[in-house]
């Protein structure tokens, strides 16, 4: 691991800005993340069925119509190997909690021999799903359940004309479960492995049936359903009991991480005036000396920048800690100096920041990593309003945070006691947050990419939707 | 394939799967863990988050100063609500009625339960002063009615009222009702019932996660052996047992 040594060496190092060892690298990430093509909801993009598979269905048996949405048997059913079967065009996402169709049965024709399901690609397309092993199947002639090898059970009503019926996965219990109508009929175990593509059967004269992949809204109320599966697990997660007043160090440890101090005094104010009072600050003893290590010239540092006094900061930066800012191609100095050339747009002052960004910005135009912040910054100069234009983020307040928490780390490495670097990078609350997103996403891993991953956005965005 | 087979094929792996747990080396999971990007932003929403709904307002006032973040709220709505929640912590039960009433009258109209509690709570507040005549008529006139309407009203209504069968409740089966946490527990339901009223969730949200955060390296562990975080206040990483 990186010791003291190593990080006076990287800070005294002044020809290889580009080094691993520069911790300012890592925050040219962060002002990319605040590019809407940075927003990483990477995951959910998984294909989903929207449309019934006409090459590989039992042709002869049953027609679909051309919108690929409904089919039809056509034919005078003889025996149990002549079903009009038919897939989804793509099997049923698993990235998520819940996947979800429908049916709605416009003919039960001469028997009402309908069914609706889960089958495995290989599935035999002319037999019921439900009737061979990996398959699963909500029969609407006697409200039966199969699955696979002659096994059925009691399962719920009967469907006939004029019944929506579904078919889901719940990923988190894994589950099958059926609706009709728009309630939940019951759910069984999903003994199968996938990919499970959504499947429809039709076995008697005039039975038609359309599908329902999503494009229409459901009779059935998925969002209820879905809050109320995340309630269940949420439920179960609440009963755990944390130590005591642990969020309260957390919250602590990020003010004092990033040297909010006027938060942090009237944080510690706060919680010494409450019943019962909470002292945090001297149990920690000695990692407390270390977090609370410069914490006024953090604080000021970060309040210029935030101002957009980016000269001022770097003033008290040559002034109280020269080897930050000794190395000119490092990180740190760029977005210092980026910010800068922003700020100069902001204002206005279009030839003075042309001039800057020539004399401090051109010489980083080479560098891989620092080129398309580069190019993102010049263009600004390209709009009229430059903060209408695609590049108009860099003139949002999360950039000069993104510089000033830059400064921050920056300041927190020349600790002499600092033990770990990453611990400048990330403030606990971070840490423990990448924990449980990296836990959720390998367990999912594990899991045949089964379910939804933990997304902080979503946790935090149910505020918003709760006020309303 | 028969049936036999596969039995035979499914007890195999499950065998396979219960022995061999995934093991993650420490720079394999922090490797995992530099992928996660978590924003400043979802952060400091966090951080807001909890200063409001803990009550602390000037630090909230201070850190949406400090970085920006907006809080969800007006920080004005924070000062009422925690000086509803002080009085009851300081046993002034009446003064707590009368501004939950100023501050929306239907927080107590809607919720009989919390309405029981607080009067409750102020017949505690009378018996702990010794005003054994006024707690005898408050009981009678303002309670009791309420526990003819609800089963465990009266059951409430019962415990309290025999507080003032024991010359010392210092040793008495009822004490915890004289106990500081009894006030904490009023003052918290108050308090959760005014953040409602203003469509606001009664919990923050930072305890939740890092519930969230034990929960899921428990569900990891079934899986696979990797580097855990045991003391969430440190965030330490430790290293697997080999």
């Amino acid at each position: 691991m990186n010791n003291h040594s190593n990080i006076s060496n990287s800070l005294n190092n002044t020809t290889t800005s580009t080094s691993p060892q520069d911790l300012g690298l890592h925050f040219l990430e962060m002002a990319r993340l605040g590019l809407p093509r940075g927003l990483c909801d990477m995951d959910e993009d998984e294909d989903s069925p929207t449309e019934l598979n006409t090459i590989n269905s039992s042709g002869g048996f049953l027609l679909v119509t051309p919108d690929k949405l409904s089919v039809k048997y056509t034919n005078v059913n003889l025996h149990g190997h002549d079903v009009g079967v038919v897939q989804a065009n793509k099997p049923a996402p698993v990235k998520r909690l819940v996947y979800y169709f429908e049916i709605h049965v416009k003919d039960a024709g001469a028997k009402g021999q309908i069914a609706i399901g889960f089958t495995t690609e290989s599935f035999k397309m002319r037999r019921q799903p439900g009737w061979e092993p990996n398959s699963c199947g909500y029969h609407g002639d006697d409200g039966l359940l199969y699955r696979g090898l002659g096994k059925k059970e009691p399962f719920g009503p009967t469907y006939t004309s004029g019944d929506t019926v579904g078919a889901g996965i719940n990923y988190a219990s894994q589950e099958f479960f059926f609706t009709k109508n728009g309630i939940v009929v019951g759910a069984v175990e999903k003994d199968m492995k996938g990919p499970l593509f959504p499947t429809i059967a039709v076995h008697s004269q005039n039975e038609e049936v359309q599908v329902n992949f999503g494009q229409k809204p459901f009779a059935f109320d998925l969002k209820l359903f879905e809050a109320q599966e995340r309630m269940k697990q949420q439920t179960t997660i609440e009963k755990l009991s944390l130590p005591s007043n642990v969020s309260y160090r957390i919250v602590r440890s990020y003010l004092q991480h990033y040297g909010y101090e006027d938060t942090l005094s009237a944080f510690d104010m706060a919680c010494k005036s409450t019943v019962p009072p909470i002292y945090i600050a001297q149990e920690n003893g000695f990692d407390e000396q270390d977090i609370m290590y410069a914490l006024n010239q953090r604080k000021t540092l970060r309040q210029l920048i935030r101002k957009g006094e980016i000269d001022a900061a770097l003033g008290k930066l040559s002034e109280w800690y020269p080897q930050i800012v000794q190395d000119e191609k490092s990180a740190t100095c760029f977005l210092l100096h980026c910010q800068k050339f922003i700020e100069l747009v902001r204002v206005g002052a279009l030839e003075e920041a042309v001039k800057y960004g020539r004399n401090q910005l051109g010489k980083f135009y080479g560098l891989p990593g620092f080129q398309d912040l580069v190019q993102d910054s010049v263009a600004l100069l390209a709009y009229e309003q430059p903060q209408e234009s695609p590049v108009g983020y860099l003139l949002e307040d999360t950039q000069r945070e993104i510089v000033a928490d830059t400064v921050n780390a920056m300041v927190l490495s020349t600790n002499p006691n600092v033990k770990n670097l990453q611990g400048c990078l990330h403030p606990y609350l971070e840490q423990l947050l990448r924990q449980l997103t990296a836990c959720c996403l390998v367990r999912r891993s594990l899991n045949g990419d089964q379910g939804e991953a933990f997304q902080l956005h979503r946790v935090l965005n149910s505020i918003k939707k709760s006020k309303c | 394939m028969s049936l036999f087979w596969i039995v035979i094929r499914q007890f195999a792996e499950n065998e396979a799967m219960a022995t061999s747990k995934k093991v993650i080396t420490r720079e394999e999971w922090e490797k995992k863990l530099n992928d996660v990007k978590i924003r400043k932003e979802d952060m400091n929403k966090l951080v807001m988050n909890f200063l409001v709904t803990e009550g602390y307002v000037d630090a909230a006032e201070k850190f949406r100063m400090e970085s920006g973040a907006e809080p969800e709220i007006d920080l004005a709505t924070i000062t009422d609500r925690m000086a509803v929640k002080k009085a009851v912590q300081c046993g002034n039960v009446e003064d707590a009625i009368e501004k939950v009433n100023d501050l929306n009258p239907e927080i107590l109209d809607t919720n009989p339960q919390l309405f029981f509690h607080l009067q409750q709570q102020r017949l505690i507040e009378l018996i702990r002063n010794g005003k054994v005549e006024e707690a005898l008529e408050f009981a009678q006139e303002e309670l009791a009615p309420r526990g003819e309407e609800n089963q465990s009203f009266l059951e409430e209504l019962e415990r309290t009222v025999a507080l003032l069968a024991f010359e010392d409740v210092s040793n008495c089966p009822v004490r915890d009702l004289l106990d500081i946490s009894q006030r904490l527990k009023t003052a918290s339901e108050v308090n959760a019932a005014i953040l409602t009223s203003q469509s606001h969730e009664k919990d923050p949200k930072l305890p939740s996660l890092l519930k969230m955060l034990m929960w899921a390296q428990d569900q990891l562990d079934e899986k696979a052996a990797y580097p855990r975080i045991n003391d969430l206040s440190t965030a330490m990483l430790e290293d697997p047992p080999v």
